[in-house]
């Protein structure tokens, strides 16, 4: 499937929104593609929010329809991440996969923590930099159990399949073996980020430990059988989640005509980004 | 193609583009060509309009009872491109370092983007490669200016000349020349305050000086050269010594300008100075794309 985008507005604004599109017909980030790529090899979709080594922090919108990525607010202003020394940015192309759903109304038996209420969250760790909205198609390697606030928010750690290392890559400990330290970075940058913010460190489940492959798949699948749930309506809970498909013909929520009420393309030019997101922060202990 | 004298440039307040208003006192900068090709040059205007050289006519302005000193910009924080005061050019503008006629562009050593400092150069200094330049290394220098990072927390622009507080050294022996790197904060940073030498540096910004040593050891292992080496035994110079470092590789470059008691080298800067008889044609083109080797992650 060959997908593409549709960008209205100017990236580093209130204003910027990315469809993807099938077919140049304006489909759902979340729900309309396909989780498997390749079920048999596990091959996964995954859509990029965060291409590496930038700052703002875009995601997938649960309450628009289609669920274009926009930037996150916090209280009317447009967020992005902090440099925590020695990071730049985000550290991996960061993004989800679609057709899953952390269930907010289920504590994980393991983490003992409900669900942070969004699809699953993957950390692309190959070469290249990744742009918002790319629909790549990975391997799982391992997975991470941040306890982000309170919430079970997993981290999937994936490679894409055109990366050079990638028939190299098949399960966590390759991680290590061919990015050495990443993993361990990749700790302390979840568990630092927010610090800048004034909020406390994160914490990991499972003593930060990477779980590997064969877990990995499997929590995908759970959190895939959370969203069926939530597009079939069988959810305690939708959270207010736009369910808006224009693909899934079976699903109560299935409309092709919504795909006409979405605008047509208006790229403008990158808004430049207050110098202040320039600052380096040192956190104590860390690095 | 265009040619107008700086000073006309100046004057008529010509572009923002050609000449940018730097932070000391009126120096501009006039750009050629496009940034990230061969062209690219960028040449400094003195207060006055008329052209000057980053190396030989930006002041040094070393005042040691407050350690500080003067500082041209090179290389933004977080950028590849090697961007270096030309020694071979007349007046000395900023250009891209090329190896075999390749441009060259520093990689990304895991886990940093680029330059992890603002970095640049003393001007008025000189790190003589005729002469044993400290006492016990055996070690010549790299007839450059003495090289400069700057730690604050602004990401600062190529061509800024910057007042900076002098923090300490680093003696970084690179394919086998003295190559000091000296430590320093732009004096309006807000934390330069509270900076007053390098144990004030661990306190605030942990972790950074020993991040600083492994990068320059490490950052030229993906092009299949060996780690670099550190003169006294890989420790920091203090403020002190650093400043009696400055004191004499601006009294090798006073050497230089004179001309006086200069052993024979065959790669001497050129030492031509500001005057009103230059004419530099300003011709400012887009940026030319980035190679992909500068979107890619080293683990060494």
């Amino acid at each position: 499937m060959v997908y593409t985008t549709r960008q209205i507005g100017a990236k580093n604004t209130l204003d910027y929104k990315v469809f993807i599109e099938e077919d140049g017909k304006p489909i759902s980030a979340f729900h309309d593609i396909p989780l498997y790529a390749d079920k048999e090899n596990n091959i996964f979709n995954m859509i990029v929010e965060i291409p590496r080594w930038t700052n703002a922090k875009l995601e997938i919108n649960k309450e628009q329809t289609l669920n274009p990525i926009v930037q996150d607010t916090k209280k009317g202003k447009l967020r992005f991440v902090r440099n925590c020394f020695p990071h730049h940015g985000y550290i991996h192309n960061y993004g989800a996969l679609p057709q899953t759903w952390e269930d907010p109304n289920e504590a994980h038996p393991e983490t003992k923590a409900v669900g942070d209420d969004d699809p699953i969250d993957v950390l692309e760790i190959g070469e290249a930099i990744a742009y918002t909205g790319e629909v790549k198609q990975v391997k799982a390697l391992g997975v991470m159990a941040l306890l982000d606030e309170g919430e079970t928010d997993w981290k999937v750690i994936a490679i894409d399949v055109r990366d050079p290392l990638a028939p190299k890559m098949n399960d966590i400990e390759d991680v290590e073996k061919y990015f050495p330290g990443l993993l361990k970075a990749t700790n302390e940058w979840f568990r630092i980020y927010k610090i800048p913010d004034g909020k406390p460190e994160n914490q990991f489940a499972f003593s930060g430990e990477a779980k590997n492959k064969k877990y990995t798949l499997d929590i995908i699948k759970e959190t895939h059988e959370s969203w069926k749930k939530l597009i079939e309506g069988k959810s305690v809970d939708d959270k207010g989640i736009s369910l808006a498909s224009t693909t899934l013909k079976d699903v109560p929520t299935f409309s092709a005509s919504v795909a006409e009420s979405i605008p047509a393309a208006a790229a403008q030019d990158d808004a430049p980004i207050d110098k202040s997101i320039d600052k380096w922060f040192f956190i104590s202990g860390s690095a | 193609m265009l040619r107008i004298t700086p000073r006309c440039v100046t004057r008529l307040n010509f572009n923002k583009t050609f000449a940018s208003q730097s932070s000391i006192s009126g120096f501009k900068t006039i750009n050629q060509g496009s940034k990230y090709s061969q062209n690219f040059k960028q040449y400094l205007c003195m207060p006055n309009g008329d052209a000057g050289s980053f190396f030989h006519d930006v002041p040094l302005g070393l005042t040691p009872e407050d350690a500080t000193v003067n500082m041209v910009v090179e290389i933004p924080r977080w950028s590849n491109a090697k961007f270096e005061i030309s020694k071979e050019l007349k007046l000395n503008p900023i250009t891209q370092d090329t190896k075999k006629g390749k441009l060259r562009f520093v990689n990304n050593i895991f886990p940093f983007k680029g330059y992890m400092h603002n970095y640049g150069a003393i001007p008025q200094t000189w790190e003589d490669p005729t002469t044993e330049e400290f006492q016990g290394t055996g070690l010549k220098g790299d007839n450059d200016p003495l090289d400069c990072c700057e730690i604050g927390s602004a990401v600062l622009n190529i061509g800024e000349i910057k007042r900076v507080k002098i923090l300490g050294s680093l003696g970084l022996i690179d394919d086998g020349e003295l190559d000091w790197k000296v430590i320093a904060i732009d004096i309006n940073d807000p934390l330069a305050g509270e900076l007053q030498n390098l144990t004030d540096v661990e306190k605030h910004m942990p972790t950074l000086l020993h991040h600083t040593r492994e990068w320059f050891r490490n950052y030229k292992v993906p092009q299949g050269k060996p780690r670099n080496e550190f003169a006294f035994n890989e420790e920091y110079l203090d403020v002190a010594k650093t400043l009696s470092v400055i004191q004499k590789c601006n009294k090798s470059w006073e050497k230089l300008l004179s001309g006086k008691d200069l052993k024979t080298f065959d790669s001497l800067p050129t030492t031509q100075r500001s005057s009103k008889n230059i004419r530099i044609s300003t011709t400012s083109e887009i940026d030319s794309p980035l190679p992909s080797e500068t979107k890619i992650w080293h683990y060494v």
